[in-house]
Parts: structure tokens; C-alpha cells; sequence
């Protein structure tokens, strides 16, 4: 298992350096000029080119790229750790991803456990009985959660329940406006309320990241379903579980040995669709206007902000690729013939 | 199993529904209210990487406090509050100067400030602030030097463009403020013109030459940042304004308190909190359910939507917003002054003004805001007449050579896709065959300012911050050989730019607007943009929400406020 790992951490260093310098290069490429949005359309062309030297902009994209990974003066690179400063604000882009990481990766988690404790039980309960009414009504879902893209979905329950019904709080953020934020420690509001012992904001936390999981929940269980479905129907025809119902094996035991043998394939939809969902979150995370990572991609892509994009870019790779290593590791785990592909 | 599935979802539906109901509303007191915009500030330093962005000014400006500001005027018919400009002493009020004088034989003003003015951190105002100040701008040490090119505009002494040379011992040495502005004692100051000009009163009004707390930036410096930009940035700028920063959360929140020891009296609301909510229909939602109480940037749609909506007011003012389009002189077909023609009176203004604005904006008559000093109805207008059109496009010689793209920001689809699709459907009228070409802001700006190469566009924020006819006219139409700063359509008119440089150091003011008339008859009869229409800069908020007044940035200053909620 170590040199399983092993291997593959090699695999992602060469995958993380080849993919940070080919966004570097890129960006560079494309026609757009970050300067007109950071001087404004009133400057004059003597502030324009100060702020283009300023960005390093008037160096060839080699000098840049050395600059960017190794430093210049005494500011370090990325080699360094240093992910840069956002050219938007002047805020470090290490501080700007680490306030919006936290509220996705809150945001997306809480998606995904709803979305499993709804997906995992219909899946093999539809597997059991195919063509049966549940069966067709979870066929249904599906196409439903699918037909339309989750911030419509998003739209429509804050228009029923907040616009409508009142029930739901203003999609203005992650707390109501008036109430005073918990310290920030580990950027998750649920977390952060309770290590503060701040109930009321813990509460209004909840209440407010509701909706936002509802709707994820709800989009994202769709495919998971047909998943678990699909492992499921094809492990139960297999020899072993026939074997085991006709030996006359309780039929608990019997579906946790179906479960292991037909979670492969959903762990490892799940994990894609979970790495995706680190930037592809972006709707949802702007409809209820919670400011994550996907948001704060979007927002530096819209600028040309450099610094930013690369850093997001780089994150998420990482992240990705720790996801997908933790796969592989329990895929190997579940199925031992995996170690040796 | 199937137990287990029916009780995990009744317990989830419960917990959801009692959690959603639960009545945790943090409730706003008397006098605190809820602003929400597309974002918030995402810096604060005025030289900083983010002053250009609309919210980052609403920032600073609430938190920084001027020389000088205009007067105010009777509020017009919807209750927004107006200024009074003009360069006349009588157009301005002392804020943290609290008189001047001016001196004609060496173009030198001399402020007397105002004594007992404290900031948020309690230091105390005095001419070690001004000259700061201004030492900071001569600096260029920020991102963007905006209190430079301010100081620059308004002919300040040796404010010049040396400070930006490619010679850095020189330029370092033309970086070090002189006698130019000058402490006379703690509570006077000098500052030194390099030749008349009306510009110098109405810049100091404007956001970028906002006074710092001198004390608190220095003790905020670093020996890398000696000015203190990063802290100014990203963490707080330190003046003596209005109000004080409470909380800044960069992407989310921005919540600020009243200054109790504001100079003018603690403001009427003690506290604001300004949140980034990008959908502006959620903003919509919010201020008709009485969550917020003010509203920024919807769309013209959604702000008719609840126009007479209970609880809610919209109002505004033909502020400086203004909707062009830009035909570039150096691409054909519109190098051909009689095809600019045929196209502005090809326009249905009626029916854009209608669909496009909901009724909220009138005609332009010219290339300059109307409310601006020096602005003047130019003889050459251009009403909609689609036989006159294809006259023109005839004595033209115009061709069909395919279809011509129509540029415009991609990020304001929303509000001009149904007016380029107008246009479109005007200009087939006539046979001009136009395609939609929408653009990442980004690179709108690289066409717009950079390669200057955009064939036909249509454009909504071109605002100029100074409010004088005559800047509008160095930013715009002056030639770039002759100084001018962001002629973005390639227009070159030697009548101008003669014109323009007698109204630079004109005195007289009736000489000075009779010139500007002349400049804006050329630039209407020569088409330099086409105006489209003036609109409505609006704002939807709680009716229990009085005060509003509108600033040339249309950055609201929470201090003109009063909540009765």
C-alpha cells in the first residue's frame, strides 16, 4: 500500500507543476488587459503604464513565470509558498482562498452527506424491486433533478420558501446582516458557532445554508441514485449473491456483502462529482450569495486578475488530486485487486 | 430498510422545517440599516489596486473626509438630493478647511483648516494631514496613482509627469513633494497651481484626494511600505470622515459605525452594514421583504418592478450616466462622417428609452452629462428618421461588406442586450446588417483602451470624475498628440483640440462656455460618440429611508441618511 502511494504522490507533483505552468502561460494568452480595470477608464497613459510595469505586464512571460515561481526581491514565490497578491484587492491570494475554501467545502459536504443518506437507500431499494412504482418515481427524480441546472432550482426555493412562504432567511449570506459573525477559526460557520459556543449563530447559520444544501442535494443525488442503482442491479445477478441467497444467508448480510461489492463505482462518481463541485458550485454559492470558491473564480476570472486565478487553479488541482488519491486508496481497499493495476 | 429511509426523511423534513422557522432574526435597531450591492469594498487604498470599482469608492468616501465639498441644493421631484457645481467659491463648502483664499498672482490657495476635528482613532486633524497627503500622492507609490493624476488634472505644481519617468533617479527626486504644498502653520496650508485652473476646488471634492490620518498611516508603515498602502488596503484607512470601520470581511461584508466625534455631529445612522449579494433579484426580495433597506444596481426591470411596491421606494436622478455609441473613426464604414449620421438617425431613441429603461431615462443632447458645468445643447441633434438615414447611407456610398459587430460588456447583458437587439433591429431597417458581439469586461477594456480597435460599440459607463464639460473633454475628444487621455474611438478634430487648450486656462467663465458650446457642436456635428440616451442612476429602499442624495461617483454617503425604522 505504501508504494501504492507513494506512486501515485509522484504521479501528482508532475500533474500540479505541468498544470500550474500551463495556466500561467495561458492566461497570458488570452486577449484581455487586467490594467484598464485596475486603473479605471479616467486614467491617463502615464498611470496606465506605471501600473502595467507595476504588474511585472511589460516583462516577457518567461521573466514573469520566473518571477512567479521564484521570487523577486524580497518577496517569495511559489516555490516558497507564496500563492501571490490578489491584483484586485492587495489582499494575499492565499488569505482570499482561505476565507472562501472553507464556505464551499461547508457548503458542498453538507450536499453530499444529504445527498447519500437520500440517493444510497432509494438506489438499493430500486435495485431490489425493478419496475416497481418506487422504482419509476425515483426514475422520474432523476430526470427531474436533471432537466434544469441547480441555480434555477436554487431561484425556485428562494422565491417558495423565503419570497413566498417567509419561511427561509434572505439569501443575503451566510448569517442574517445584523447578527455578529463567531470569531473565525476554521471558516466553517457551523464549526466556527460552536467552537465559540455562539448557539443563535449557529442556528442562523443552519438556517441559512438550508436552502443552498437542499438544492445541491437535490441536483447532485439524481445521478448518484442511478449509480447505486445500476452497481447494485448488476451485483445482485452476480454468482456470489446468488450463491448467498440460495445458502439461505440473512438478507442484511447478504445486502452489506452487495453494498461493498457495488460501491466501487459510486464512491468513485462521487469523488469526480465532488471535485468538480469545488468550483462548479459557483451558482448555487452566488444565488444565495455565499461567496465561496467557485464565486471567487469566477469573480477573478471576470477580472484577469492573474495572481488569483492561478492560485485558485492551483488549489483546486491539489485538492483534486488528494480527492482522487483517497479513492484510489479506498477503491484498493474495498477491492484488493486494485492495488496491483 | 425501508423503515429506516421513511424515518431518516420525516426527521429530515422536521429538522428543515424547524430549523427554517426558527425565529433567530437578528432584528436591526433604530438607526442601523442594511445596504446591499453586487459587492462590496475590496480595498480601500485610493491609490490602491482597487479604486476603480464603484463599491471600493463607497468605501473609501464614507470613511474619508475632503477639503472641500459642493454645496448642497433642493432636492429634485423623486426626494434625491442635489449638488451645486460650478467653480465659483459659492459652489463649495469648507469641510476639513474651513475657508480659502485664492491668490491670482501666484496661483496659490491658502486653506485655513479646521481645528478640533477627530478621526476614528482620535488623533487630531491638522496641516501635517494635508501635506501627507498630498507627499503620498506625489508618491506614486501605489497600484494606481489616482491622487497623482487628481493633482496632475488640477495643475498642482510640479504634480507633473516626471514622477513616472523611465529615468528612476530623476523620477525619484520628482517624487518628493517641495514648497508646492506648503504647511504654514498647524492650521494653515498652502498649495501651489503651476498655472490657473478650475478644476483645482471641484478635484478636491473627489474620492481620491480624501485627507489621512497621518498618525495612524505612519504608525501602520512598514520599511517596504513606507506609505502604508497595504494597511490603508487592505485592513483600514485612517481619516477623519463620517463614519469608522467596524468589520471587513473582503468578498462579503463591510460594517461600519458612526464617528461620534464627526465635526459635522455623529451620524443620524450609527451603523451600516453593507453586503455583497450578486443576484440583484435577491437584493429585489430583500428590500420588499424588509430585510434591507437600501438597494444598489438592479436592473431598470426590476427597479419598475417594485415601483410601487408597499414599503419600497425607487427614486433617482439624471445624474452623469449616459449611453453611447462609439463608432471608431479609424475602421470603415464609420471613418465616413455621413454613415455616423445615418446611424443616429436611424435610432428608435422612443422605443430604447421604453423597452430598454422602462421610461427612465430621456434623449441625449450631447456628449456631456447635462448636469456638468459648461454643458451646452449643441444645434447639431439627430432625431430618429429612417428616410434622412438612407439618404445619407446613399451619399455615402455604403456597401454591404457583411455583418458589423456590435461590442458591448458582457457582464451588463441584462440590461443591454434589449438595446443592442433594438438597435440591431434599427439599423436592418436602414441596411446596415449588425451582429451582437458581447465581451468580457476585461477585454472590452484592452479594445477600448488599449488597441482602441473596437469597430462599433455600445457603452454605458463612460462617467467622468471630474465634473467640468472641459475635462470631459480632455478625457474624451482631445487628439491623443495633444494630450488627450482616453480618446477611445481614434477622433481627431484640430477644432477641438484648439478649442480645448483656450478653455484650459480660460478665466472668464462666459468665455470659457461659449468655447465648450463650440467644442460640442464639433463633437455633434463630427458624431465623435453618438449619445444615446442620459439615464436614471436609481436606487430602490425601505420607505421609512430619507436623505438620499446623489454624488458625482454614485457612491451614497450614509451620513445624508436618516432611518425612521
Amino acid at each position: 500500500m505504501t508504494r501504492f502511494v507513494a506512486r501515485r504522490l509522484v504521479i501528482a507533483v508532475v500533474q500540479v507543476a505541468a498544470i500550474t505552468i500551463a495556466v500561467f502561460l495561458l492566461i497570458r494568452a488570452l486577449p484581455a488587459d487586467p490594467v484598464a480595470t485596475r486603473v479605471g477608464f479616467n486614467a491617463s497613459p502615464d498611470v496606465y503604464r506605471k501600473a502595467k510595469a507595476d504588474l511585472g505586464l511589460d516583462r516577457s512571460t518567461l521573466s514573469q513565470l520566473g518571477t512567479y515561481l521564484g521570487g523577486s526581491g524580497t518577496e517569495r514565490g511559489l516555490l516558497a509558498g507564496n500563492l501571490g497578491t490578489s491584483w484586485a484587492s492587495g489582499s494575499t491570494v492565499a488569505s482570499e482562498i482561505g476565507d472562501a475554501l472553507p464556505i464551499t467545502l461547508e457548503l458542498i459536504s453538507l450536499s453530499f452527506l444529504l445527498a447519500g443518506a437520500i440517493a444510497i437507500p432509494l438506489g438499493m431499494r430500486t435495485a431490489r424491486r425493478p419496475g416497481k412504482a418506487l422504482d419509476k418515481a425515483v426514475f422520474g427524480y432523476g430526470l427531474f433533478a436533471g432537466a434544469a441546472p441547480e441555480f434555477w432550482w436554487g431561484l425556485m426555493l428562494v422565491f417558495v420558501f423565503y419570497f413566498k412562504l417567509g419561511w427561509a432567511p434572505a439569501p443575503l449570506g451566510r448569517l442574517s446582516p445584523q447578527l455578529q459573525a463567531p470569531t473565525q477559526r476554521t471558516g466553517a460557520i457551523l464549526i466556527d458557532s460552536l467552537l465559540a459556543g455562539r448557539l443563535d449563530a449557529f442556528w442562523d447559520g443552519l438556517r441559512h445554508l438550508i436552502l443552498p444544501v437542499v438544492t445541491l442535494a437535490f441536483v447532485l443525488s439524481g445521478p448518484i441514485m442511478k449509480m447505486v442503482r445500476q452497481s447494485m442491479t448488476r451485483v445482485l445477478g452476480s454468482d456470489f449473491v446468488l450463491y448467498a441467497q440460495a445458502a439461505g444467508l440473512p438478507p442484511r448480510q447478504v445486502s452489506r456483502s452487495t453494498l461493498r461489492a457495488a460501491f466501487g463505482p459510486v464512491l468513485t462518481l462521487t469523488s469526480i462529482l465532488y471535485g468538480f463541485m469545488l468550483g462548479g458550485a459557483v451558482l448555487v454559492e452566488s444565488v444565495f450569495s455565499l461567496g465561496g470558491l467557485g464565486q471567487y473564480s469566477v469573480k477573478s476570472v471576470l477580472e484577469f486578475n492573474y495572481p488569483s486565478i492561478q492560485g485558485v487553479v492551483l488549489v483546486i488541482t491539489v485538492l483534486s488530486l488528494v480527492i482522487y488519491l483517497v479513492l484510489d486508496v479506498l477503491l484498493a481497499l474495498l477491492d484488493p485487486r486494485a492495488r496491483h493495476r | 430498510m425501508r423503515r429506516l429511509s421513511i424515518l431518516a426523511g420525516a426527521t429530515a423534513v422536521l429538522a428543515a422545517s424547524a430549523v427554517l422557522t426558527a425565529p433567530t432574526r437578528a432584528a436591526a435597531a433604530a438607526g442601523e440599516i442594511t445596504v446591499l450591492a453586487e459587492d462590496i469594498p475590496a480595498g480601500l487604498d485610493y491609490d490602491g489596486p482597487s479604486a476603480a470599482i464603484p463599491t471600493s469608492q463607497t468605501g473609501m468616501v464614507n470613511l474619508m473626509e475632503p477639503l472641500v465639498y459642493y454645496k448642497t441644493k433642493p432636492a429634485n421631484s423623486e426626494g434625491i438630493g442635489l449638488l451645486s457645481f460650478g467653480f465659483a467659491d459659492a459652489n463649495f463648502e469648507g469641510r476639513l478647511a474651513e475657508s480659502w483664499t485664492y491668490d491670482p498672482k501666484t496661483f496659490t490657495w491658502t486653506f485655513k483648516l479646521r481645528k478640533g476635528v477627530k478621526g476614528c482613532g482620535g488623533a487630531t486633524f491638522n496641516a501635517d494631514d494635508v501635506v501627507y497627503t498630498f507627499a503620498r500622492a506625489k508618491s506614486v507609490s501605489g497600484a494606481a496613482p489616482i491622487g497623482w493624476f487628481l493633482s496632475n488634472v488640477a495643475s498642482i505644481a510640479n504634480f507633473t509627469p516626471d514622477v513616472l519617468g523611465a529615468d528612476k533617479a530623476k523620477a525619484a527626486e520628482a517624487q518628493k513633494l517641495g514648497d508646492e504644498v506648503k504647511k504654514i502653520d498647524d492650521f494653515t496650508v498652502a498649495i501651489k497651481q503651476s498655472a490657473p485652473n478650475k478644476l483645482f476646488l471641484p478635484v478636491l471634492t473627489i474620492f481620491g484626494l480624501g485627507i489621512f490620518d497621518k498618525e495612524t498611516m505612519e504608525k501602520n508603515k512598514t520599511a517596504t511600505d513606507p506609505w502604508s498602502h497595504e494597511f490603508a488596503n487592505n485592513t483600514n484607512v485612517p481619516s477623519f470622515g463620517p463614519y469608522c470601520l467596524d468589520k471587513w470581511t473582503k468578498n462579503s461584508e463591510f460594517v461600519v459605525k458612526g464617528n461620534t466625534d464627526y465635526y459635522r455631529g455623529a451620524p443620524k445612522v450609527t451603523r451600516v452594514v453593507y453586503r455583497k449579494v450578486p443576484q440583484s433579484s435577491n437584493r429585489l426580495a430583500a428590500v420588499q421583504r424588509g430585510e434591507a433597506q437600501l438597494v444598489e444596481r438592479l436592473t431598470p426591470k426590476e427597479f419598475d418592478s417594485v415601483r410601487k411596491a408597499k414599503g419600497v421606494k425607487v427614486a433617482g436622478v439624471i445624474g452623469n450616466e449616459n449611453l453611447f455609441v462609439h463608432m471608431n473613426f479609424k475602421t470603415p464604414p464609420f471613418d465616413n462622417v455621413k454613415v455616423r449620421q445615418a446611424v443616429a438617425y436611424a435610432l428608435d431613441y422612443k422605443k430604447i428609452i421604453a423597452n430598454g429603461y422602462f421610461g427612465q431615462a430621456t434623449k441625449s443632447k450631447g456628449p456631456i452629462p447635462s448636469s456638468y458645468p459648461g454643458f451646452s445643447v449643441s444645434k447639431n441633434q439627430y432625431d430618429t428618421n429612417i428616410e434622412k438615414a438612407k439618404t445619407l447611407l446613399k451619399e455615402a456610398g455604403y456597401k454591404d461588406k457583411g455583418d458589423i459587430l456590435l461590442s458591448y460588456v458582457s457582464e451588463k447583458q441584462s440590461i443591454l442586450l434589449p438595446i443592442a437587439t433594438q438597435i440591431k433591429a434599427d439599423l436592418a431597417k436602414v441596411g446596415i446588417k449588425v451582429k451582437l458581439d458581447p465581451l468580457p469586461q476585461t477585454q472590452y477594456g484592452d479594445r477600448q483602451l488599449v488597441k482602441k480597435d473596437l469597430q462599433f460599440a455600445l457603452n454605458d459607463q463612460e462617467k467622468p470624475i471630474g465634473v467640468d464639460a472641459g475635462y470631459a473633454t480632455l478625457l474624451f475628444f482631445v487628439s491623443s498628440e495633444k494630450g488627450g487621455l482616453n480618446n477611445m474611438v481614434n477622433y481627431s478634430s484640430p477644432k477641438v483640440d484648439d478649442l480645448f487648450a483656450k478653455v484650459k486656462n480660460e478665466a472668464d467663465d462666459k468665455t470659457r462656455n461659449t468655447e465648450l458650446a463650440e467644442i460640442q457642436d464639433q463633437l455633434m456635428a463630427d458624431l465623435a460618440w453618438l449619445p444615446v440616451v442620459e439615464l436614471k442612476t436609481q436606487w430602490a429602499f425601505s420607505d421609512k429611508l430619507t436623505g438620499l442624495a446623489w454624488h458625482p461617483d454614485s457612491s451614497i454617503r450614509w451620513n445624508d441618511l436618516k432611518y425612521a425604522g
